[in-house]
């Protein structure tokens, strides 16, 4: 499984649904968002989808009629469950050992497609450390501005916006240096 | 930032994240099958609308006689509950959206109009002696049916 998928930048921004729309809509529009955040906080990919079912099921049943922005309380949501997650000592260490035999083939698939500049950035990313990752990808993908991820991160606005900052500049620099490498 | 950053940033938000699995799907579906959903396709009728700031106003007046019916026993208890004389202090009804859904056909025939209304209602107690507050909020959601008269 690749981690992006190539589209026009206005279509990766939210939009706001009718509320008559279905559960799959809703999905459909914020699960691949919420899947890439909730990898930021687990450690596979079977965790991470365990967390966005827990996550999005509760936001649909109990949440989605409050007011506020449906992204930031998903992703509340999503860094919740993976820690409860993470806490279930037991249940994670056996989850590891299922993944380990999968590992490569859920995170590591290089494309086929040709497309190593996407690639590249993918790989880049996952070398950034957690701290400065996890900051980007609520920025970017979970749409979040610097004072939510702030909250949600129990930062300040300010640092927030250092990391990314950081971020942005330790993924050009590798970038650079992988293109010097072909 | 520089413009190469910017640049950058700009590439970042033209990737898309990989589409959830088909399976991670089904498991939501069923999660959800599992068991009724409440939100947003709960219809709250009328009744309710009176009945949640009625219930509230009984839970009050309740908090406020416990402490008196147990005003001649001399137990801890009794004391703790004296303090808590809650008196309801201000109720809200905020009006979050409201969607007209066009017009419908009534069992009987006749045409009328729905709308389809959200609230979060707060409703606040206090306890004048000590300044403790209890605050009630609960999204709501309203349907109305407005019949519709044609010239």
């Amino acid at each position: 499984m690749t981690l992006f998928r190539q589209t026009s930048p206005n279509s990766a921004r939210m939009e706001v649904l009718p509320e008559h729309e279905s559960w799959k809509t809703w999905f459909q529009l914020y699960g691949p968002k919420l899947l890439l955040c909730a990898r930021q906080w687990t450690r596979s990919l079977a965790d991470a989808e365990d967390v966005v079912q827990e996550a999005f099921v509760r936001f649909w049943r109990h949440q989605r009629s409050l007011p506020g922005e449906p992204m930031a309380l998903l992703v509340t949501s999503v860094r919740r469950a993976a820690f409860d997650l993470a806490r279930r000592e037991g249940r994670r260490i056996a989850r590891e050992e299922r993944v380990a035999a999968d590992e490569p083939q859920a995170y590591f698939q290089i494309p086929v497609d040709g497309d190593d500049r996407r690639a590249a950035i993918e790989a880049a990313l996952r070398r950034l450390p957690d701290e400065q990752r996890e900051v980007l990808v609520l920025k970017i993908w979970g749409e979040l501005t610097f004072e939510q991820i702030a909250t949600e991160l129990g930062l300040s606005a300010n640092t927030a916006a250092s990391r990314y900052r950081y971020a942005l500049a330790a993924l050009r620099q590798q970038m650079t240096l992988a293109e010097c490498h072909g | 930032m520089d413009d190469e950053l910017n640049s950058l940033e700009s590439e970042l938000r033209g990737l898309r994240p990989a589409s959830v699995s088909r399976a991670l799907s089904d498991r939501v579906s069923g999660a959800l099958a599992a068991a009724p959903m409440r939100g947003a396709n709960a219809t709250v009728h009328w009744f309710w609308a009176g009945a949640l700031p009625a219930a509230a106003a009984v839970v009050a007046v309740l908090l406020q006689l416990a402490p008196a019916k147990r005003g001649d026993s001399r137990s801890s208890t009794a004391v703790v509950a004296s303090d808590v004389q809650l008196k309801p202090f201000a109720a809200e009804n905020l009006l979050v959206s409201a969607r007209d859904e066009g017009l419908v056909t009534l069992d009987d025939g006749t045409t009328a109009r729905r709308e389809r209304l959200r609230f979060v209602d707060t409703i606040v107690w206090k306890n004048p002696r000590t300044n403790a507050s209890l605050t009630w909020t609960v999204p709501r959601e309203e349907v109305r049916v407005v019949p519709v008269v044609f010239q």
